[in-house]
C-alpha cells in the first residue's frame, strides 16, 4: 500500500486554506462561547425566575439536540422569521450557541464549587450583586472551569465538521470534495486527520499550560 | 409525526448497538490500560483514544464509508454507522473504564492482598463490582452521546430520525413542524439519559466527577 505522497503535496494548499477557514471559525466560536456562558450565567443567578427558567431551557435545548438539528434550525428555520446569514454566519452562530448552552453548565458547576461562602462574605462587605459576579466569582470560575471548559471547545471546534453539511467551505467538505474528485481517498483522509489532531492537540497544550499558570 | 417513528427506532437501534459493541470493545482495554502493561501496547491504545476523540465524528464516518468496502467489508450504512459509532463510543468508554479503574482506592488491594487472593481474583471479584459501578454515571452520558452523534450519519444516508425528517421536510417544506418534532424527542432522550446518570450517581453514592460534558 504505497502513499501517493506527490498527491498529497499537491493537495495541502487547498486544505491549509480550508484548515484556516476551520480555525477561523474555531475562534470566533470559542470567544463567543465564553462570553455568552458568561453573560447567561449572570442572568441565571441574579435574575428573576423567568429569565433563570428561559436559561435553563436554553442549556437543556442546546446540550440536548444534536449540532445538526440546530445548525439545520437556524439556516432553514431563522430566515422563515427574516433572520438570513450567510453559511459561514449560520455556522458560527449555531456553534456559539451550543457552545454557549455547554459553558453555562460549566460555568454554573465552577460557580457551585466556589462556595455560598464567598457570596456571603462579598455581599457583607457591601458589593452589589453584580460586583460580587464581576469581582469574586467570576475570577475564581474561569480558573476552575478551565479543564472542562477546554474539553467542551475542543468538542465544538470537532462540531464545525458538521458544518460541511450547509457548504462552508471548511477542513471536512474541503477533503470530501478532493475525494470525489479526485478519487483518492487515503492520502486525503491522512491529512484531514493530522490536521484536526493538530488543533485538537493544541488545545490540549494550550489548556495544560494555562492550568499551570493560573495555579497559585 | 407517526412518519418519523421508524427514524426513531433506527437511532435508538443505532445507539443501543453502538453502545453495547463499544463497551465490549473499550472496557476489557480500559481495565487494561489502567494496571502495567508492556509500553508498546499502552502507546497503541492511547494513540488510537487519541485519534478517535481528536478527529470529528464526520471524518470518522468518511473514512469508514470510503474505506471499509476497500477492505472487503459490510458496505451497508446502517452497518458502516454501527462500526463508527462502536469504535467512537469505544474510545471515551476506554477512557471511562480506566478512570473507574485508577479511581479505586489502594486499601482495596493491600485488603485482598492480606486475604491472599490473588491478581486476577482481586480484580474480577473486588476492584471490577466498584469500578463498573463507578462507571454508570459517565456510561448514561456516553448513551446520550451517542444519540446525538447517530444523528451525524444521516450524511450516509442511513435513515434514522435525522435523515427521516429531513426527507419530510423536503417533500412538505414543514420545518417548523418537523425541526421542532426533532428536536423534542432527542432532548427527551438526553434528558432521560441525564435524569438516569444523576440517579445513578445517587444511588451509588460515588460518582468519577469527570465533568465530561462531551458531545461530538
Amino acid at each position: 500500500m504505497t502513499l501517493d505522497l506527490a498527491f498529497m503535496y499537491q493537495i495541502l494548499p487547498d486544505m491549509l486554506a480550508a484548515f484556516w477557514l476551520t480555525i477561523k471559525i474555531s475562534l470566533i466560536t470559542v470567544i463567543a462561547s465564553v462570553i455568552i456562558g458568561i453573560v447567561l450565567t449572570a442572568f441565571r443567578m441574579m435574575g428573576g425566575r423567568i429569565s433563570r427558567y428561559l436559561i435553563i431551557a436554553f442549556v437543556e435545548f442546546t446540550r440536548g439536540a444534536p449540532p445538526l438539528v440546530h445548525i439545520s434550525i437556524i439556516y432553514f428555520l431563522f430566515p422563515e422569521f427574516g433572520i438570513v446569514f450567510n453559511e459561514f454566519w449560520t455556522g458560527v452562530v449555531a456553534l456559539s450557541l451550543i457552545g454557549a448552552g455547554y459553558s453555562v453548565e460549566i460555568f454554573r458547576g465552577a460557580i457551585d464549587s466556589i462556595g455560598a461562602s464567598q457570596v456571603d462574605a462579598s455581599r457583607a462587605i457591601g458589593l452589589s450583586r453584580i460586583q460580587t459576579f464581576r469581582l469574586v466569582l467570576i475570577p475564581q470560575a474561569l480558573r476552575l472551569s478551565l479543564p472542562p471548559l477546554t474539553n467542551e471547545l475542543a468538542n465544538v471546534i470537532k462540531a464545525s465538521s458538521l458544518l460541511s453539511v450547509i457548504s462552508v467551505n471548511e477542513l471536512t467538505k474541503v477533503a470530501n470534495d478532493l475525494i470525489f474528485v479526485h478519487f483518492v481517498v487515503i492520502e486525503v483522509l491522512i491529512e484531514l486527520t493530522c490536521l484536526y489532531l493538530l488543533i485538537v492537540g493544541f488545545l490540549m497544550f494550550l489548556s495544560k499550560y494555562m492550568e499551570a499558570k493560573f495555579k497559585y | 409525526m407517526p412518519r418519523l417513528l421508524p427514524g426513531l427506532m433506527l437511532t435508538i437501534e443505532l445507539s443501543l448497538l453502538g453502545f453495547f459493541i463499544a463497551t465490549v470493545i473499550g472496557v476489557p482495554f480500559g481495565i487494561l490500560r489502567a494496571y502495567k502493561i508492556p509500553f508498546l501496547v499502552s502507546i497503541i491504545i492511547d494513540f488510537y483514544v487519541f485519534v478517535v476523540r481528536g478527529t470529528p465524528i464526520l471524518v470518522q464516518i468518511y473514512a469508514a464509508y470510503f474505506l471499509l468496502p476497500v477492505f472487503g467489508l459490510k458496505i451497508s450504512p446502517f452497518w458502516i454507522g454501527i462500526v463508527v459509532l462502536s469504535f467512537n463510543s469505544a474510545g471515551y468508554q476506554i477512557e471511562i473504564a480506566r478512570a473507574a479503574i485508577l479511581s479505586m482506592d489502594d486499601g482495596q488491594y493491600e485488603g485482598a492482598f492480606a486475604l491472599g487472593l490473588g491478581k486476577f481474583h482481586t480484580l474480577f471479584f473486588v476492584i471490577l463490582p466498584q469500578a463498573v459501578l463507578r462507571m454508570l454515571p459517565p456510561m448514561a452520558n456516553e448513551m446520550s452521546n451517542l444519540i446525538k452523534a447517530s444523528s451525524v450519519l444521516s450524511v450516509i444516508t442511513v435513515f434514522e430520525l435525522h435523515k427521516a425528517a429531513n426527507a419530510i421536510i423536503s417533500d412538505s417544506f414543514k420545518f417548523l413542524e418537523m425541526l421542532f418534532a426533532q428536536a423534542v424527542l432527542y432532548v427527551a432522550f438526553v434528558v432521560a439519559m441525564t435524569q438516569l446518570s444523576i440517579y445513578l450517581e445517587k444511588r451509588i453514592g460515588i460518582s468519577l466527577q469527570v465533568k465530561n460534558l462531551s458531545q461530538r
